[in-house]
């Protein structure tokens, strides 16, 4: 049932979205007004202590708003996410739904402007853009995991320096207004963010500090970097992680370059590395994946993930739609 | 027939270089743009001028204009623009309003202020509007 279901919508959001110019989502009439979403469907194929586990995922589901009056600004992300597609898993504690993102942004200025609520936090690249189908690869690099906060409940101020300049300052001091499985919880973060952009190049620079409910104290910095290009498109990212008063370490750095083979397909290629002195590990994690764009709001991909040391080497495959 | 073989390379000359101009009201608030200032405010990263809410206006994909206001001022390509506009919509950021036809361009102008758009030379000489920005789409 489940499967007709998602066939259903998925024949729906293709008919209605093929020739899709740049907008998405949906005009509400009479009212700046838009309303779309996305969603993304996954196998994953886990590989741990020769037993073989399979899972195929809507892995997010997700509602997106936003309107705007002159220097407002309302974004709003709901999201439900880990639904099991083949029934192993249909336990209700899996489905999860979210408030991913519920911002109020005000215009200040021609170059300033202030927002409040729970927001993606403005560090590093990934981190803008952390969904799949924005994405060129159905798996994030390790970094994504526990480097930084995600998210933040709380204040950003922004000043554009210039059009290729721009810094932020991030602070929160009270609980996170929403949960996340795969996210650090936090109370409190201070945050710095430079961002700089130079024809098809552009740079970031991030540090902060946060602490969890529990008083575990972290400080974070990193640094990336994105190309542009007509046949090739590069990023990279490093971050390190001081815990519990710079006795524990996280580092981690990744490349990955997305080389535009045809005009709806892709071939990329991510190395990455991490060293977590908490877990005991030093890791290299090397992806090739495969990417077809039909359309630039539909995105079919399939990856292989060779790990070095854990055994996680194992092929993921995704269907992602915006619409 | 090399004589018409010339006449058909001038014709040619003369279509590629066309004179893209970025034109705003009769009263837009500055006289001049930078390229920069352009592409951040059609890539909706820069939305006010002088404390004013701008009203974008982008001409339809096949454009031949747009095609080379993509080329030189924006300097993107096709595919970057659909990773940016993914993106952007994700922000809460949506891409300048489509129009039909440059006489609807004009209209815009006309009536609601600030408004900026492009157009080729040639069609902005007779209207009044402020132009911001010159360039030779043959460049």
């Amino acid at each position: 049932m489940v499967k007709k279901i998602y066939y259903a919508m998925l024949i729906t959001l293709l008919s209605l979205y093929a020739n899709e110019e740049s907008g998405y989502g949906w005009d509400v009439p009479n009212s700046s007004l838009n309303i779309g979403g996305y969603l993304d469907i996954s196998y994953d194929e886990k590989r741990e202590n020769e037993k073989r586990e399979e899972a195929f995922l809507f892995n997010d589901i997700a509602m997106l708003f936003s309107a705007n009056s002159n220097r407002i600004d309302l974004l709003g992300e709901i999201e439900l996410s880990h639904i099991s597609l083949d029934g192993k898993s249909n336990n209700s504690s899996d489905v999860d739904l979210n408030i991913e993102r519920l911002q109020l942004g005000y215009t200040l200025s021609d170059t300033q402007s202030i927002q409040i609520g729970r927001f993606n936090s403005d560090i590093g690249y990934w981190n803008q853009a952390p969904i799949a189908i924005l994405q060129d690869t159905t798996t994030q690099p390790y970094m994504m995991k526990e480097l930084f906060p995600k998210a933040t409940t709380g204040v950003l101020y922004r000043q554009n320096l210039n059009e290729e300049n721009y810094f932020s300052v991030t602070f929160q001091d009270n609980q996170d207004i929403a949960h996340q499985d795969d996210v650090e919880e936090i109370d409190n973060h201070l945050g710095l963010a430079y961002y700089k952009t130079k024809d098809e190049l552009s740079w970031r620079f991030s540090l902060g500090e946060y602490s969890t409910p529990s008083d575990i104290k972290s400080n974070y910095m990193g640094i990336g970097s994105e190309y542009d290009g007509e046949l090739l498109y590069l990023q990279g990212e490093l971050f390190g992680k001081n815990l519990d008063k710079k006795k524990d370490k996280v580092y981690s750095g990744y490349v990955q370059s997305t080389w535009h083979i045809k005009d709806t397909q892709d071939i990329v290629v991510r190395f990455e590395s991490y060293s977590n002195n908490i877990e005991e590990i030093k890791e290299q994690i090397y992806l090739l994946g495969y990417l077809y764009r039909p359309t630039p709001n539909i995105a079919l991909k399939g990856e292989y993930i060779q790990h070095s040391k854990l055994p996680l080497n194992r092929f993921v495959y995704s269907l992602s739609v915006l619409f | 027939m090399i004589k018409v073989l010339l006449i058909l390379s001038l014709l040619i000359i003369e279509l590629y270089s066309v004179e893209l101009v970025v034109i705003g009201d009769k009263n837009f608030p500055e006289s001049n743009l930078t390229r920069l200032e352009i592409k951040a405010i059609f890539l909706a990263k820069k939305r006010f001028i002088k404390e004013q809410k701008l009203l974008v206006m982008n001409h339809k994909a096949n454009h031949p204009m747009r095609q080379c206001f993509e080329k030189n001022i924006l300097e993107k390509q096709e595919k970057s623009l659909e990773r940016y506009w993914r993106k952007a919509y994700y922000q809460g950021k949506h891409p300048p309003k489509i129009i039909s036809s440059t006489k609807m361009l004009f209209l815009y102008l006309d009536t609601i202020h600030p408004t900026i758009g492009y157009s080729d030379f040639n069609s902005s000489i007779d209207q009044e509007v402020t132009i911001l920005y010159r360039v030779e789409c043959g460049t």
